[in-house]
Protein backbone atom coordinates (compact mmCIF):
# COMPACT_ATOMS: atom_id res chain seq x y z
CA UNK A 1 0.00 0.00 0.00
CA UNK A 2 2.74 2.21 0.26
CA UNK A 3 4.30 3.34 -3.49
CA UNK A 4 7.67 4.92 -3.81
CA UNK A 5 6.39 8.81 -4.80
CA UNK A 6 8.64 11.10 -6.37
CA UNK A 7 7.83 14.37 -4.82
CA UNK A 8 9.44 16.57 -7.47
CA UNK A 9 6.86 18.49 -9.70
CA UNK A 10 7.88 19.13 -13.08
CA UNK A 11 7.59 22.15 -14.73
CA UNK A 12 5.41 22.17 -18.09
CA UNK A 13 7.38 22.13 -21.26
CA UNK A 14 5.03 24.95 -22.82
CA UNK A 15 6.06 28.12 -21.10
CA UNK A 16 2.36 29.46 -21.56
CA UNK A 17 0.94 26.50 -20.38
CA UNK A 18 3.54 26.67 -17.14
CA UNK A 19 2.83 30.17 -17.13
CA UNK A 20 -1.17 29.61 -16.69
CA UNK A 21 -0.06 27.12 -13.61
CA UNK A 22 1.51 30.04 -11.73
CA UNK A 23 -1.77 32.00 -12.02
CA UNK A 24 -3.77 29.12 -11.18
CA UNK A 25 -1.44 28.40 -8.02
CA UNK A 26 -1.14 32.07 -7.12
CA UNK A 27 -4.78 32.49 -7.20
CA UNK A 28 -5.50 29.64 -4.54
CA UNK A 29 -2.60 30.80 -2.42
CA UNK A 30 -4.16 34.19 -2.20
CA UNK A 31 -7.36 33.25 -2.00
CA UNK A 32 -6.54 31.00 1.35
CA UNK A 33 -4.78 33.28 3.21
CA UNK A 34 -7.87 35.73 2.12
CA UNK A 35 -6.11 38.10 0.45
CA UNK A 36 -7.40 41.87 -0.69
CA UNK A 37 -8.43 40.85 -4.74
CA UNK A 38 -8.17 44.42 -5.83
CA UNK A 39 -4.59 43.78 -7.01
CA UNK A 40 -5.46 40.49 -8.81
CA UNK A 41 -5.57 40.73 -12.65
CA UNK A 42 -8.41 39.32 -14.49
CA UNK A 43 -7.13 35.88 -14.66
CA UNK A 44 -6.56 35.47 -11.01
CA UNK A 45 -9.52 37.10 -10.07
CA UNK A 46 -10.99 34.01 -12.09
CA UNK A 47 -9.01 31.71 -10.40
CA UNK A 48 -9.92 32.68 -7.31
CA UNK A 49 -13.61 32.33 -7.81
CA UNK A 50 -13.20 28.98 -8.69
CA UNK A 51 -11.11 28.64 -5.31
CA UNK A 52 -13.91 29.67 -3.49
CA UNK A 53 -16.77 27.33 -5.28
CA UNK A 54 -14.19 24.49 -4.75
CA UNK A 55 -13.71 25.53 -1.05
CA UNK A 56 -17.16 25.48 -0.38
CA UNK A 57 -18.06 22.41 2.27
CA UNK A 58 -20.11 19.78 0.76
CA UNK A 59 -23.97 19.82 1.33
CA UNK A 60 -23.66 16.13 2.59
CA UNK A 61 -22.31 14.99 5.35
CA UNK A 62 -21.94 11.73 7.59
CA UNK A 63 -24.31 11.22 10.09
CA UNK A 64 -23.32 13.07 13.27
CA UNK A 65 -23.09 9.54 15.76
CA UNK A 66 -20.82 8.07 12.77
CA UNK A 67 -17.92 6.92 14.29
CA UNK A 68 -19.85 6.45 17.60
CA UNK A 69 -21.73 3.87 15.97
CA UNK A 70 -19.02 2.60 14.04
CA UNK A 71 -16.71 2.59 17.20
CA UNK A 72 -19.69 0.11 18.93
CA UNK A 73 -19.72 -2.15 15.59
CA UNK A 74 -16.20 -2.85 16.04
CA UNK A 75 -16.69 -3.84 19.68
CA UNK A 76 -19.10 -5.58 19.40
CA UNK A 77 -17.80 -7.72 16.33
CA UNK A 78 -15.72 -11.07 17.55
CA UNK A 79 -12.28 -10.29 18.66
CA UNK A 80 -10.12 -9.45 15.61
CA UNK A 81 -8.39 -12.15 13.85
CA UNK A 82 -5.09 -10.79 12.14
CA UNK A 83 -5.11 -11.61 8.68
CA UNK A 84 -1.76 -13.24 8.22
CA UNK A 85 -3.16 -17.04 7.76
CA UNK A 86 -1.32 -17.24 4.16
CA UNK A 87 2.39 -15.97 6.34
CA UNK A 88 1.50 -18.53 8.67
CA UNK A 89 1.06 -21.53 5.99
CA UNK A 90 3.72 -20.65 4.37
CA UNK A 91 5.72 -20.24 7.56
CA UNK A 92 5.26 -23.58 8.51
CA UNK A 93 5.39 -25.49 4.68
CA UNK A 94 8.91 -23.69 5.05
CA UNK A 95 9.46 -24.77 8.53
CA UNK A 96 8.42 -28.21 7.38
CA UNK A 97 10.61 -28.52 4.68
CA UNK A 98 13.58 -27.11 6.25
CA UNK A 99 13.05 -30.18 8.84
CA UNK A 100 12.49 -32.95 6.60
CA UNK A 101 15.58 -31.92 4.52
CA UNK A 102 17.40 -31.58 7.84
CA UNK A 103 16.06 -34.94 8.58
CA UNK A 104 17.63 -36.09 5.22
CA UNK A 105 21.22 -35.31 5.08
CA UNK A 106 21.46 -36.10 8.80
CA UNK A 107 20.53 -39.47 7.72
CA UNK A 108 22.46 -39.34 4.31
CA UNK A 109 25.90 -37.94 6.35
CA UNK A 110 25.31 -37.82 9.68
CA UNK A 111 27.08 -41.09 10.12
CA UNK A 112 30.34 -39.47 8.73
CA UNK A 113 29.95 -35.96 10.65
CA UNK A 114 29.74 -37.94 13.80
CA UNK A 115 32.48 -40.03 13.69
CA UNK A 116 34.30 -36.48 12.45
CA UNK A 117 32.98 -34.92 15.50
CA UNK A 118 33.90 -37.62 17.48
CA UNK A 119 37.64 -37.50 17.15
CA UNK A 120 38.32 -34.04 17.53
CA UNK A 121 36.28 -34.49 20.83
CA UNK A 122 38.47 -36.17 23.99
CA UNK A 123 36.90 -39.54 24.34
CA UNK A 124 34.55 -40.21 26.79
CA UNK A 125 32.97 -43.09 27.70
CA UNK A 126 30.50 -44.39 24.87
CA UNK A 127 27.48 -44.07 27.51
CA UNK A 128 28.30 -40.67 28.49
CA UNK A 129 28.86 -39.60 24.59
CA UNK A 130 25.18 -40.88 24.20
CA UNK A 131 23.40 -38.80 26.88
CA UNK A 132 25.60 -35.51 25.87
CA UNK A 133 23.68 -36.10 22.88
CA UNK A 134 20.61 -36.57 24.51
CA UNK A 135 21.17 -33.49 26.40
CA UNK A 136 22.00 -31.15 23.62
CA UNK A 137 19.08 -32.42 21.59
CA UNK A 138 16.90 -31.10 24.71
CA UNK A 139 17.78 -28.11 25.11
CA UNK A 140 17.79 -27.73 21.14
CA UNK A 141 14.62 -29.06 21.28
CA UNK A 142 13.13 -26.62 24.03
CA UNK A 143 15.07 -23.59 22.36
CA UNK A 144 13.15 -24.30 19.00
CA UNK A 145 9.50 -24.86 20.66
CA UNK A 146 10.06 -21.71 23.02
CA UNK A 147 10.75 -19.12 19.47
CA UNK A 148 7.63 -21.10 17.86
CA UNK A 149 5.67 -20.34 20.77
CA UNK A 150 6.89 -16.69 21.20
CA UNK A 151 6.79 -16.12 16.99
CA UNK A 152 3.16 -17.37 17.20
CA UNK A 153 1.84 -15.44 20.47
CA UNK A 154 3.89 -11.85 19.04
CA UNK A 155 1.64 -12.62 15.57
CA UNK A 156 -1.19 -13.26 17.65
CA UNK A 157 -1.07 -9.83 19.67
CA UNK A 158 0.58 -7.68 16.87
CA UNK B 1 10.08 9.26 9.63
CA UNK B 2 11.42 9.62 12.51
CA UNK B 3 8.58 12.58 13.41
CA UNK B 4 5.90 10.44 12.19
CA UNK B 5 7.73 7.86 13.82
CA UNK B 6 6.77 9.74 17.23
CA UNK B 7 4.38 11.62 16.47
CA UNK B 8 0.36 11.65 17.55
CA UNK B 9 -0.12 9.59 14.89
CA UNK B 10 2.07 6.77 16.96
CA UNK B 11 0.09 7.12 19.74
CA UNK B 12 -3.43 7.34 18.21
CA UNK B 13 -2.70 3.93 16.15
CA UNK B 14 -0.74 2.52 19.27
CA UNK B 15 -4.12 2.68 21.39
CA UNK B 16 -6.61 1.67 18.86
CA UNK B 17 -4.06 -1.85 18.14
CA UNK B 18 -3.94 -2.16 22.08
CA UNK B 19 -7.67 -1.88 21.67
CA UNK B 20 -7.90 1.24 24.35
CA UNK B 21 -11.41 2.36 24.98
CA UNK B 22 -12.38 5.52 22.62
CA UNK B 23 -9.14 5.12 20.49
CA UNK B 24 -11.24 3.61 17.40
CA UNK B 25 -13.65 6.32 17.75
CA UNK B 26 -11.20 9.30 18.25
CA UNK B 27 -9.53 7.87 14.99
CA UNK B 28 -12.91 7.74 13.29
CA UNK B 29 -13.65 11.13 14.43
CA UNK B 30 -10.21 12.67 13.34
CA UNK B 31 -10.30 11.63 10.17
CA UNK B 32 -13.85 10.68 8.48
CA UNK B 33 -14.50 14.55 7.00
CA UNK B 34 -11.03 13.86 4.89
CA UNK B 35 -12.86 10.34 4.17
CA UNK B 36 -15.94 11.62 3.26
CA UNK B 37 -14.61 14.59 1.23
CA UNK B 38 -12.56 11.79 -1.00
CA UNK B 39 -15.62 9.57 -1.18
CA UNK B 40 -18.67 11.59 -1.56
CA UNK B 41 -16.76 14.17 -4.32
CA UNK B 42 -15.99 10.34 -6.42
CA UNK B 43 -19.15 9.06 -5.83
CA UNK B 44 -21.51 11.64 -5.88
CA UNK B 45 -24.52 9.59 -4.49
CA UNK B 46 -24.52 9.96 -0.40
CA UNK B 47 -25.89 6.66 0.42
CA UNK B 48 -23.16 5.15 -1.26
CA UNK B 49 -20.44 7.24 0.15
CA UNK B 50 -21.70 6.51 3.55
CA UNK B 51 -21.44 3.29 3.09
CA UNK B 52 -18.01 2.94 1.85
CA UNK B 53 -16.67 5.55 4.55
CA UNK B 54 -17.80 2.39 6.13
CA UNK B 55 -16.12 0.03 4.48
CA UNK B 56 -12.91 2.37 4.74
CA UNK B 57 -12.53 2.51 8.64
CA UNK B 58 -13.52 -1.29 8.96
CA UNK B 59 -10.64 -1.75 6.70
CA UNK B 60 -8.77 0.36 8.73
CA UNK B 61 -9.24 -1.12 11.65
CA UNK B 62 -8.55 -4.65 10.11
CA UNK B 63 -5.43 -3.73 8.46
CA UNK B 64 -4.25 -0.84 10.81
CA UNK B 65 -1.24 -3.82 12.16
CA UNK B 66 0.24 -3.11 8.53
CA UNK B 67 0.65 0.67 8.82
CA UNK B 68 4.67 0.96 9.04
CA UNK B 69 4.76 4.95 9.03
CA UNK B 70 6.74 5.57 6.27
CA UNK B 71 3.40 8.28 5.04
CA UNK B 72 1.61 10.18 7.69
CA UNK B 73 -1.87 8.77 8.73
CA UNK B 74 -3.54 11.07 6.79
CA UNK B 75 -2.15 9.79 3.26
CA UNK B 76 -2.62 6.01 4.76
CA UNK B 77 -6.20 6.20 5.27
CA UNK B 78 -6.84 8.38 2.50
CA UNK B 79 -5.20 5.97 0.14
CA UNK B 80 -8.32 3.25 1.64
CA UNK B 81 -10.51 5.75 0.85
CA UNK B 82 -9.54 6.65 -2.24
CA UNK B 83 -9.18 3.09 -3.16
CA UNK B 84 -12.53 1.96 -1.58
CA UNK B 85 -14.20 4.87 -4.31
CA UNK B 86 -12.28 4.14 -7.24
CA UNK B 87 -13.38 0.23 -7.14
CA UNK B 88 -16.80 1.23 -6.44
CA UNK B 89 -16.57 3.10 -9.36
CA UNK B 90 -14.81 0.32 -11.57
CA UNK B 91 -17.56 -1.99 -10.39
CA UNK B 92 -20.32 0.24 -11.63
CA UNK B 93 -18.16 0.70 -14.72
CA UNK B 94 -17.91 4.52 -14.15
CA UNK B 95 -15.00 6.20 -16.50
CA UNK B 96 -12.37 8.11 -13.41
CA UNK B 97 -10.69 9.97 -16.07
CA UNK B 98 -12.07 12.25 -19.39
CA UNK B 99 -11.23 9.49 -22.30
CA UNK B 100 -8.77 12.32 -24.33
CA UNK B 101 -7.86 15.61 -23.40
CA UNK B 102 -9.87 18.37 -25.22
CA UNK B 103 -7.86 21.36 -27.30
CA UNK B 104 -10.90 23.46 -26.99
CA UNK B 105 -9.28 23.97 -23.38
CA UNK B 106 -5.93 25.07 -24.50
CA UNK B 107 -7.49 28.07 -26.79
CA UNK B 108 -8.29 29.88 -23.50
CA UNK B 109 -4.96 30.47 -22.35
CA UNK B 110 -4.48 33.23 -24.32
CA UNK B 111 -8.03 34.21 -23.79
CA UNK B 112 -8.88 36.22 -21.25
CA UNK B 113 -12.15 38.68 -20.98
CA UNK B 114 -11.89 41.88 -19.20
CA UNK B 115 -13.95 43.77 -16.43
CA UNK B 116 -14.70 40.81 -14.06
CA UNK B 117 -15.43 42.02 -10.49
CA UNK B 118 -14.54 39.17 -8.11
CA UNK B 119 -17.24 40.14 -5.14
CA UNK B 120 -20.28 40.52 -7.10
CA UNK B 121 -19.26 37.25 -9.19
CA UNK B 122 -19.35 35.57 -5.63
CA UNK B 123 -22.79 37.28 -4.94
CA UNK B 124 -24.27 35.89 -8.05
CA UNK B 125 -26.16 32.83 -7.55
CA UNK B 126 -26.88 31.67 -10.97
CA UNK B 127 -23.05 32.00 -11.87
CA UNK B 128 -21.85 29.72 -8.25
CA UNK B 129 -24.80 27.47 -9.50
CA UNK B 130 -23.17 27.09 -13.22
CA UNK B 131 -19.51 26.99 -11.20
CA UNK B 132 -20.71 23.88 -8.81
CA UNK B 133 -22.67 22.34 -12.21
CA UNK B 134 -19.21 22.31 -14.53
CA UNK B 135 -17.30 21.04 -11.39
CA UNK B 136 -19.32 18.32 -10.49
CA UNK B 137 -19.22 17.46 -14.20
CA UNK B 138 -15.45 16.50 -14.22
CA UNK B 139 -14.65 13.29 -14.26
CA UNK B 140 -14.00 11.78 -10.34
CA UNK B 141 -10.52 11.51 -9.94
CA UNK B 142 -10.40 15.19 -11.31
CA UNK B 143 -13.01 15.91 -8.54
CA UNK B 144 -11.23 13.95 -6.11
CA UNK B 145 -7.59 15.84 -6.76
CA UNK B 146 -9.33 19.42 -6.99
CA UNK B 147 -11.09 18.29 -3.26
CA UNK B 148 -8.08 17.23 -1.63
CA UNK B 149 -5.71 20.27 -3.17
CA UNK B 150 -8.33 22.68 -2.00
CA UNK B 151 -10.73 21.93 0.89
CA UNK B 152 -8.17 19.51 2.59
CA UNK B 153 -5.35 21.74 1.72
CA UNK B 154 -3.36 18.70 0.82
CA UNK B 155 -0.09 19.31 -0.83
CA UNK B 156 1.10 17.42 -4.24
CA UNK B 157 3.21 15.27 -2.94
CA UNK B 158 0.61 14.43 -0.44
CA UNK B 159 -1.88 13.61 -3.01
CA UNK B 160 0.69 11.61 -4.76
CA UNK B 161 0.91 8.87 -1.88
CA UNK B 162 -3.17 8.95 -1.41
CA UNK B 163 -3.67 8.57 -4.65
CA UNK B 164 -0.53 6.69 -6.21
CA UNK B 165 -0.53 9.00 -9.25
CA UNK B 166 2.71 10.92 -10.00
CA UNK B 167 3.29 14.32 -9.05
CA UNK B 168 3.49 15.42 -12.72
CA UNK B 169 0.21 13.58 -13.54
CA UNK B 170 -1.51 15.19 -10.65
CA UNK B 171 -0.08 18.83 -11.86
CA UNK B 172 -1.71 17.84 -14.97
CA UNK B 173 -5.00 17.25 -14.19
CA UNK B 174 -5.19 20.24 -11.99
CA UNK B 175 -4.26 22.32 -14.31
CA UNK B 176 -6.85 20.85 -16.98
CA UNK B 177 -9.73 20.82 -14.35
CA UNK B 178 -8.83 24.36 -13.34
CA UNK B 179 -8.43 25.63 -17.15
CA UNK B 180 -11.55 23.88 -18.28
CA UNK B 181 -14.06 25.20 -14.99
CA UNK B 182 -12.52 28.66 -15.91
CA UNK B 183 -14.02 28.06 -19.76
CA UNK B 184 -16.81 27.47 -18.32
CA UNK B 185 -16.84 30.68 -16.15
CA UNK B 186 -15.63 32.79 -19.25
CA UNK B 187 -18.75 31.05 -21.53
CA UNK B 188 -21.38 32.58 -18.19
CA UNK B 189 -19.90 35.45 -18.52
CA UNK B 190 -20.30 36.03 -22.14
CA UNK B 191 -23.88 35.19 -21.85
CA UNK B 192 -24.60 37.06 -19.06
CA UNK B 193 -22.56 40.34 -20.09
Amino acid sequence: MNHQIDDHIPAFDDPAHEREWLAQERAMRRERLQLDPVGDDAREQRYRLLARALREPLADNLPADFAEQLAARVAAAPARVVDTGFERVLTLALGIALLLGAIMVSLLYGSTWLAAILTILPAPQPPAGRWLLAFAACIGGSWLLGAWHQHGYGRRSG
Amino acid sequence: MDDIRSSPDRELVDAVLAARPGAFERLVREYQGLCWHIVQRMVRNPEDARELCQDTFLRVHRCLHQYRYDSALKSWIGRIAYTTALRHLQRKRIPLVESAGSDDDYALLDNIGSGFDLEAACADQQTAQHLHAAIESLPPVQRALLTLYYLEETSIPEIARITGLASGTIKSHLFRARLRLRGTLEARLGVAA
